[in-house]
């Protein structure tokens, strides 16, 4: 076998050695470190790799050093590879086992206002008391409740549905196995309600939130209400392959939001809903997606509220890997390019005379 | 006898990496692309170690046309020792166990960013062209449903408005590379942005091309033997990069595309941009025949036509 050229090789391979090295060093007890140290950290990388694994998001992470992005395709890249071996059963909020789930929408709800864990309500002070090792971690757990609390809750949306606030929900059995796959299938738009929420599920969550946060802030026609936001721990559900019993292959932390809002320019009385769900916990994330889903419902949302414009860049692995493409050589397209300009100067002006006037730039419509 | 020695070797990937469903999907697309020369055809698109944007498309197709037989060149802007031509042929070759080489001919598998060698491709080997940008139509709309619709309609008619507006201010056609080009007939494509001067090497070729976007999930073809045309007005024909007089400043040869290094004095310097082709200019002063002869002209005799600059 022989090998072509190997200059731009053995640049590539220090390059990479150098940023190893400079980075923190990959041992088991370290990438276990992260794995529980920042829970919220891993859940946001999973959730936009789509891949609920801790231990490899913990290594992901370790092998970047901490580069989102970077961790967020390592997972994904090796996501793509893994074959499909089952389908779980649905995970439905009122059998989510819920550690928070709160609505804005009224006061109390069915089943009660849930706090759980959550900063909120903390004060954003550094604790450099810490840092000096002056005190230690040793802030007061939580009191134990007399009675646990109850381990699921029913969704907010229902009690609506009751009402008649909100449509009913057109439940239809459905072969998992034909559940279209953005992952598998070519995306085409108007895109099947399932790519929606897949890739919103896998979507940036800063992209996601820089969208969302436009609409809020008063380009999209809605007023998001935060009708329910929930954050558990869901059992995938599998069937045995021999017997055919359920059971449960284990738990994944999942969050949902769902906003509300009137009408829209749907013409329809009664409310509508924006959904959004992910691995992890990612709270943010989920309101402004769900905002987003809402506003891609509207017959005319704002430019960057159509599915295909958020569907397109919100897309962690493919906005961030493009973006980063710009470092490459583009020396071909740029002389391309120069020589068009070189041209069009050496026809209004002629021999070394300068340009007397500016010359209209010239507006290429591609690279 | 045990267990052990009964089970294949661990493998921690699939052979060329991805997995058989997503190779029958490319193959099938390929073949759908070759049946519709220049139809952009949707595919899923699976994430590789690489990052998107770096070549993911073209090396989708690669990696489902690789076998261990296959002789892989990988070039970007011409260049065999360039960064990510080096990155792409290492993954290749890791996951495939394919040889390479930087020989056009040799190759039954080229893989190119931003360019198509200067030596003549023959029948049999296959060019893979990594795409950004698959759309033509992104400069009229930047809506890709709208743009599908157009393309279903054979609705062109913004691309000759682009054109028309450009010899109105310019007075001649200001696209830089990329240009777009009519394949057999029917489609417009963006073929890559491969400068101009590669352009007519897609008209009548003898080898096939693919071209894959695989950020924009979208692959295309251009099969042997199919017209491909650039875009121009009958009275104002289509120009090539004007590089008469660039002269390589290590081959001294003319006539084939240029890097142009800009010199502290103020003057250029130029080196051909595709680096097989001076290697073998290098080693034995032997190549097979350029698309471009040595007085530029281009081997398809008529095709490329002297400049028109029009009085508007």
């Amino acid at each position: 076998m022989y090998v072509a050229v190997r200059g731009g090789e053995d640049a590539i391979q220090h390059a990479e050695q150098f940023y190893h090295a400079m980075a923190g060093k990959l041992t088991p007890q370290n990438i276990q470190l992260i794995q529980e140290q920042l829970p919220y950290l891993l859940d946001k990388v999973m959730g936009e790799g789509s891949l609920y694994a801790p231990e490899l998001a913990a290594l992901a992470l370790a092998q970047t050093g901490g580069d989102l992005y970077e961790a967020v395709l390592l997972l994904r890249a090796y996501r793509s590879t893994q074959p499909r071996i089952a389908y779980a059963a649905p995970a439905t909020a009122d059998k989510v086992l819920t550690v928070r789930r709160i609505s804005a929408a009224f006061k109390d709800i069915p089943g009660g206002q849930v706090l759980g864990p959550t900063l909120d309500y903390s004060h954003r002070l550094l604790r450099l008391d810490i840092l000096d090792g002056l005190a230690e971690d040793n802030e007061a757990t939580a009191p134990q409740a007399e009675l646990p609390a109850p381990s699921t809750y029913p969704a907010v949306a229902d009690w609506q549905r009751s009402q008649g606030l909100l449509p009913p929900i057109e439940a239809n059995q459905i072969d998992p196995v034909m559940i279209p796959d953005v992952t598998t299938d070519a995306v085409l738009f108007p895109a099947p309600r399932a790519h929606r929420l897949q890739a919103l599920a896998r979507a940036d969550t800063g992209g996601v939130l820089a969208l969302g946060y436009a609409s809020m802030r008063g380009y999209g026609l809605i007023h998001p209400t935060v009708n329910e936001l929930r954050l558990g721990y869901a059992e995938v559900e599998l069937k045995h392959p021999v017997t055919g019993e359920a059971f449960s292959a284990g738990r994944v932390r999942v969050s949902q939001a769902e906003v509300i809002s009137s009408g829209g320019d749907s013409g329809k009385a009664g409310y509508q809903l924006g959904f959004a769900a992910t691995l992890g916990w990612n709270e943010v994330k989920l309101i402004a997606a769900s905002t987003l889903d809402m506003e891609m419902n509207n017959r005319e949302p704002h430019p960057a509220h159509t599915e295909e414009f958020v569907m397109y860049h919100t897309e962690p692995v493919e906005s961030s890997g493009f973006c980063i493409h710009f470092k490459l050589p583009h020396y071909v397209t740029f002389a391309s390019s120069m020589d068009s300009v070189r041209k069009v100067i050496s026809t209004f002006y002629s021999g070394d005379q300068p340009p007397q006037q500016e010359l209209e730039t010239i507006r290429q419509v591609q690279p | 006898m045990t267990l052990q020695d009964l089970a294949q070797p661990r493998q921690d990937y699939s052979y060329a990496f991805m997995d058989a469903y997503a190779k029958r999907e490319l193959r099938r697309r390929m073949l759908k692309a070759i049946a519709i020369p220049g139809y952009q055809v949707p595919y899923a698109s699976r994430e590789l170690p690489i990052a998107r944007g770096w070549g993911t498309g073209g090396l989708q197709v690669t990696l489902s046309l690789v076998g261990p037989e296959s002789v892989v060149k990988v070039i970007d802007q011409g260049a065999d020792d360039s960064v990510n031509a080096a990155n792409l042929r290492r993954f290749i070759t890791r996951m495939s166990g394919s040889q390479t080489t930087t020989d056009t001919l040799k190759a039954t598998l080229l893989q190119s960013r931003h360019r198509i060698p200067e030596e003549i491709m023959q029948e049999g080997q296959a060019l893979v062209l990594q795409v950004p940008d698959p759309e033509p139509l992104r400069g009229v709309t930047s809506d890709i449903s709208k743009a599908h619709q157009l393309h279903a309609d054979s609705d062109y008619g913004q691309m000759w408005l682009l054109l028309y507006e450009q010899l109105v201010r310019y007075r001649q056609y200001i696209q830089g590379a990329s240009y777009p080009s009519l394949v057999n007939g029917r489609y417009i494509i963006s073929p890559s942005p491969i400068p101009r001067w590669d352009t007519p090497k897609l008209h009548q070729s003898a080898h096939l091309t693919l071209l894959s976007a695989g950020r924009e999930k979208r692959l295309y073809a251009v099969p042997p033997y199919t017209d491909v045309y650039p875009l121009e007005f009958s009275d104002v024909p289509f120009q090539v990069e004007n590089q008469r007089g660039w002269v390589c400043k290590t081959t001294g040869v003319q006539n084939k595309f240029m890097n142009e290094l800009p010199q502290e004095d103020g003057t250029s310097q130029y080196e051909l941009s595709d680096s097989g082709y001076a290697e073998k200019l290098m080693n034995t002063g032997e190549t097979s025949s350029p698309y471009y002869d040595d007085q530029g002209n281009f081997y398809h005799a008529g095709y490329l036509k002297p400049p028109v600059l029009p009085t508007l």
